[in-house]
């Protein structure tokens, strides 16, 4: 376990804060307005990955219940926003609030029950998704079937255009979501979390109080999460059942995660950005058809290849990950990757660079056991 | 006054009475030793009484504090600690971090960075000051063992419980861990220990309590209640009997 300190989060909200300008110098850049629509995909991903991981990865408790906070946050501003008329920022509040209350519901019940680990719980919070599915179904009042237009509501002026305006929602967002998951890494929060991963029970005989925490972290995942959802409304346009309540952005979120590493904040932030990145890269490049799948068959096989995730591998090998992105760009900007965006080439960047991280050691573990084997044949010739 | 002292306490798995009615008082200062055959519920005497499981009968009281009903992160603040029979280390961080975790918590939390620093000290007091910052995987039976010890302190205990913490060791590592365990006393903090080595019995304890079967046998000097004809029948069985023992 490695330790962040408050500089890190220092760090951050100056990073974010650049990023906030982004929108402004985007023409004096020459930046396409799509930058900045693509900048928003990052930032949802990164909030979404990042709440997900500060009660899932800390804890260890699997969690399919992304895709309820979301949810609630969506529908959030689909029945306060646009059928109620209540003014659009105060409904991203409510649906960070609505998602934090079904967090609770879910806590409450699930964790009061000590049998209620490992598989049942991740199973309880899938179900928590399908009865919310339902429920928005068969209500008018909440979508009745119909879908919600959200696309005709009005936006507040003083946030600038459409893609100024999400891109900047959503920095702040993630920039919310990854501070959170910095604050809880460092804090006994974070440790009694661990604590809890490794061991529940003797982390509560050793005096962290279980039940609380965990739901501390759920209701900061499930908060964060619907906040998330209802800024990502906006995105979307126009809102329906199947496509809010689909197991897209619950898989995704795992993922992410997991591919990143869960053990550290910065994980999923790196695992948003790989997928995101490559996954927008393959669309396209006209393989809409088939991204989810080469996206899904790369990250199982980076999943078995670095288990401790990409971005505790690249910390352990901070040369190779640098010299795998710089051969990235060359062979991306040699191969014209320039010439149709800048995205194109980070994309060859990342990819070679995750690449380099990956390969070598897998072949360096295998030869491991191999020489062991030589070493013995010699002895019984011997 | 911090007695321990429990009345009535039973526990049941399924069918299985693992403990049924037990008495007894652990006085502050004193080393107990308990002891008895394998089954007779030792260690579920001290998974009970450090709120591990939650007894089905029975009432606890460590001073003023009632335990019985108490959640287990609770009772630790009263300065009850216990180690365990198997180790169980937090498995995903280095031996310090173990370490470093109970001082966040209890009585008087302190802050990671700090714990941290405390935790060290345990480390070195166990010999393991080495390891600090290895990965739990890379540490062998007696280390994890003496990780249990420098864990367990690390809540600071005014009553430690300690669950087999020799039994694997050479028999020169047991002569070290029976001079540790007296500093630990002679520290000031009471313990209860449980052990299968007669021999480390008879040398730390200044009182010893016989279980078998779930029930108190025998309570008192340890030379006396290791004489006792039903211990010695519970440990070696009758002749008769032995095929049952």
């Amino acid at each position: 376990m490695t330790t962040t300190n408050r500089n890190t989060s220092l760090i951050t909200l100056a990073f974010a804060l650049v990023l906030w300008f982004m929108p402004s110098v985007r023409e004096t850049l020459d930046f396409p307005v799509f930058f900045l629509l693509f900048g928003y995909s990052l930032f949802f991903w990164i909030a979404q990955a990042s709440s997900w991981n500060t009660f899932t990865g800390f804890s260890g408790y699997f969690s399919f219940g992304q895709g309820a906070f979301f949810g609630a946050g969506v529908y959030s501003v689909a029945v306060l926003a646009v059928k109620r008329d209540w003014p659009l920022l105060f409904t991203f509040l409510v649906g960070g609030l609505v998602a934090a209350v079904i967090g609770l519901i879910i806590g409450v019940v699930v964790f009061r029950l000590r049998k209620l680990r490992g598989e049942i719980f991740a199973l309880m919070t899938l179900a928590v998704a399908f009865v919310m599915a339902s429920v928005a179904r068969v209500s008018p009042a909440i979508d009745g079937g119909q879908g919600v237009p959200v696309n005709t509501v009005e936006l507040p002026e003083f946030l600038g255009d459409f893609p100024t305006m999400i891109f900047r929602l959503g920095l702040i967002v993630a920039t919310f979501a990854v501070i959170t998951a910095q604050s809880v890494q460092r804090s006994r929060l974070g440790w009694g979390l661990f604590s809890i991963r490794d061991d529940e029970d003797v982390a509560e005989t050793l005096g962290v109080p279980t039940f609380r925490f965990k739901i501390t972290a759920l209701l900061l995942t499930a908060f964060i999460a619907g906040i998330s959802g209802a800024i990502h409304s906006l995105q979307i346009g126009y809102v329906t059942i199947e496509d809010v309540f689909s197991i897209r952005v619950p898989l995704f979120v795992i993922l992410m995660s997991i591919l990143g590493g869960t053990k550290h904040w910065m994980g999923p932030v790196v695992g948003a950005v790989v997928v995101v990145t490559l996954n927008d890269r393959l669309n396209r490049a006209g393989f809409q058809e088939i991204s989810d799948l080469i996206t899904g068959g790369l990250l199982i096989l980076m999943i078995v290849a670095v288990k401790e995730g990409l971005y505790l591998r690249m910390r352990a090998r901070p040369l190779r990950t640098a010299v795998g992105f710089t051969a990235g760009l060359v062979i991306g900007f040699a191969l014209g990757a320039l010439d149709e965006s800048l995205i194109t080439l980070v994309a060859y960047g990342l990819g070679i660079a995750v690449l380099a991280v990956m390969l070598p050691l897998s072949w360096f573990a295998r030869s491991e056991p191999a020489v062991t084997d030589d070493v013995e044949e010699v002895a019984s010739h011997g | 006054m911090a007695d321990l002292r429990f009345t009535g306490i039973g526990k049941r798995f399924g069918g299985v009475r693992a403990l049924d009615g037990v008495d007894g008082h652990v006085d502050e200062g004193e080393i107990l030793g308990l002891v008895g055959p394998n089954g007779s519920g030792k260690s579920t005497l001290i998974n009970v009484l450090s709120g591990h499981y939650a007894a089905d009968d029975g009432s606890i009281t460590y001073g003023e504090a009632n335990l019985t009903d108490l959640p287990p992160h609770r009772i630790i603040e009263t300065g009850l600690a216990r180690t365990y029979q198997i180790p169980r280390p937090f498995s995903t961080m280095t031996a310090l971090e173990n370490v470093s975790v109970p001082f966040m918590f209890g009585a008087n939390p302190l802050s990671p960075q700090t714990a941290r620093e405390s935790a060290m000290e345990w480390l070195a007091f166990t010999g393991l000051d080495s390891l600090a910052n290895e990965p739990i995987d890379s540490l062998n039976l007696h280390q994890l063992k003496y990780l249990e010890l420098a864990r367990a302190l690390a809540a600071r205990p005014k009553l430690l419980f300690l669950d087999e913490v020799l039994s694997g060791l050479n028999p020169t590592e047991i002569t070290a861990s029976i001079e540790m365990v007296r500093r630990i006393h002679s520290s000031g903090i009471t313990i209860v220990i449980v052990e299968h080595l007669v021999r480390v019995v008879t040398e730390l304890a200044s009182r010893i309590m016989v279980l078998d079967r779930g029930k108190v046998i025998a309570d008192g000097d340890p030379t006396l209640v290791m004489q006792d004809d039903a211990v010695v029948t519970a440990y070696l069985g009758k002749r008769s009997k032995r095929a049952e023992g």
